[in-house]
């Protein structure tokens, strides 16, 4: 089972409709990369050199279709001025909400996506990625849509009441949301990235399809027209259920759509006629706690549910590949693509 | 107007506090609260047969996906606060004094969501909860356990990968001698009862009214 095309020829292909040998691949590679190179997540969350290595490595051994930088969601917010916690062998998690008070508004900070927080770690990885491996692959860069940020900025349940009680507050924070993302974008585009967005916050498991409509569904549209603006395909990637709001994740403007927690045949039905489709091999249950075979025949069910979706299909996993994902069951997520 | 006849009063107030929890109006609470205390409601019976009737309808509308999580903590915000007016008066003796549960994610998991509704209908059903929060260590668990002496640890994940995590929590307990003097009830997503025997813990609750129900069921055992 060899390939006859590079990732990048494959993925250049197939997203502008030309024949390509398979389809592709896109494991959400993204902590498993500092595993791949025997180094801690915090270490690889705060060196770029280290971060670009490591995802280099991990597609030297995986071969999958798209490289992924990513290590946690409150990037953006950070840089924005939300203080995170770094455990040592684990992504970076909020410790204290630079808005915790709605007086504390003024305190965020405008960023500068080259500059702010973390941000430079992202793009020296990114360049590090693009020199090494660049010419085979397309390199991008995952990071927080306006909600999540908003989300990390303000602490997740004192947004989600603000959403009921202080409207013009969730939304004056969105909007500052929605002008860092857009240079964040700017600012991985400039470094050779695709910026790709992802709205863990926004699922259906955690907010209804009337609250997506009003708080997600404007300020991600923008950013993704930004994306686009600056020659990329818009990409947006949800976690959890996403039964309720899919049409309006399509409504987006995103092009792709990577989804975990939803059945591709209801996917395929509701907006398969509008978007790309990619997913949705369950990471935990499968990737972290199968085996090659159940992996295999995980993604043999996908792509008999969407590998005929109109406007295309790659198999994926639903979200993050766990960090102790054993390689040979992303080694077998692979094979499932070269043997459709 | 003629006053209400006692029984019509009480049902009122009782109804008022469910809805108030339902509609996430705070000052309702508080109000309905203040209410009960002034036509002699007692306050144990104001939280269970009134503040936690409404926190199920909450739970059965998130369940069937009618409200979800910023519904679910206005709901709370407004449950809390009628406990703030009645918790005075609850009385320590008799049916106020309920087994005290301990509750947490187990290590390793941030999901905290199924947690914390688990830990509202307890609240609400008068239990003292000791809420660990998320990603909890087993040794806090079993700290805690020890600083309490004797009821039920509940412990959750919504994740495959910390599952192990739960057999250990059953194993120190175990070791540190206080098996016997706890329930261990498990849940979240991909936990089953056959899991829950599998680690030697004594029941997995399904949801959060299967919580309540199984930390009821065997506080009538135990005392």
């Amino acid at each position: 089972m060899t390939d006859r095309m590079s990732p990048k020829e494959r993925v250049g292909a197939f997203l502008t409709g030309k024949p390509v040998d398979r389809l592709p691949c896109v494991p959400l590679i993204l902590n498993h990369a500092a595993r791949v190179l025997g180094v801690p997540v915090k270490a690889f969350a705060t060196d770029g050199l280290l971060m670009g290595r490591a995802n280099v490595t991990a597609f030297r051994r995986y071969r999958q279709d798209l490289i992924t930088i990513f290590t946690d969601t409150a990037i953006v917010a950070e840089a924005m001025g939300t203080v995170l916690h770094f455990p040592e062998d684990d992504a970076a998690r909020v410790k204290t909400p630079v808005v915790a008070e709605p007086a504390d508004l003024g305190k965020v900070r405008e960023i500068d996506g080259r500059r702010s927080g973390r941000l430079p770690v992202y793009l020296e990885a990114i360049r590090h990625c693009v020199r090494e491996a660049g010419d085979e692959v397309f390199v991008s860069c995952c990071y927080p849509a306006p909600f999540t940020t908003a989300a990390l900025v303000r602490g997740t349940a004192m947004l989600a009441r603000d959403l009921i009680r202080n409207p013009a507050l969730a939304h004056a924070l969105l909007e500052k949301c929605r002008v860092a993302s857009e240079a964040v974008a700017e600012a991985v585009a400039e470094a050779g990235g695709i910026p790709v967005l992802v709205d863990p916050v926004a699922s259906g498991s955690v907010i209804s399809r009337a609250a997506y409509a009003e708080f997600v569904l404007p300020y991600t549209k923008s950013v993704l027209a930004r994306i686009a603006a600056l020659g990329h395909v818009p990409m947006l990637h949800v976690c959890g259920r996403t039964s309720t709001i899919i049409d309006l994740m399509a409504d987006t403007g995103a092009a792709a759509l990577s989804i975990d927690q939803i059945d591709l045949a209801e996917a395929k039905e509701k907006v398969g006629g509008r978007v790309c489709l990619m997913g949705n091999v369950r990471p935990t249950e499968t990737l972290l706690g199968g085996t090659p075979e159940t992996v295999m025949a995980e993604a043999r069910q996908c792509l008999a549910l969407a590998a005929d979706s109109p406007r295309g299909f790659i198999l994926a996993s639903g979200c993050e590949v766990p960090i102790a994902t054993p390689p040979e069951n992303i080694l077998a997520l692979m094979d499932a693509a070269r043997m459709n | 107007m003629r006053p209400k006849e006692p029984a019509a009063r009480r049902d009122e107030i009782l109804a008022g506090l469910a809805a108030a929890v339902d509609a996430m109006d705070e000052e309702g609470a508080v109000r309905w609260a203040k209410e009960a205390i002034a036509a002699g409601l007692d306050a144990y019976e104001a939280i269970t047969q009134g503040l936690a009737k409404g926190m199920q309808v909450v739970s059965n509308k998130y369940d069937t996906g009618v409200y979800f999580v910023p519904e679910i903590l206005l709901c709370a915000d407004a449950m809390y606060a009628a406990i703030d007016v009645l918790r005075p008066h609850l009385r320590v003796q008799g049916r106020g004094s309920r087994v005290p549960v301990i509750i947490g994610v187990i290590e390793g998991d941030i999901h905290d969501i199924g947690k914390n509704i688990v830990r509202l209908m307890l609240d609400a059903a008068g239990f003292p909860v000791h809420d660990l929060g998320n990603d909890v260590a087993v040794s806090a668990f079993v700290d805690k356990a020890r600083e309490v002496g004797e009821g039920i640890v509940a412990v959750s994940t919504l994740m495959s990968t910390t599952m192990p995590g739960m057999g250990r929590l059953v194993e120190a307990l175990k070791a540190a001698g206080l098996r016997d003097a706890f329930k261990v009830m498990i849940g979240g997503g991909p936990l089953s009862a056959t899991f829950a025997e599998k680690i030697g813990a004594d029941a997995y609750g399904a949801n959060a009214m299967e919580a309540v129900r199984l930390a009821t069921e065997w506080e009538k055992v135990t005392t």
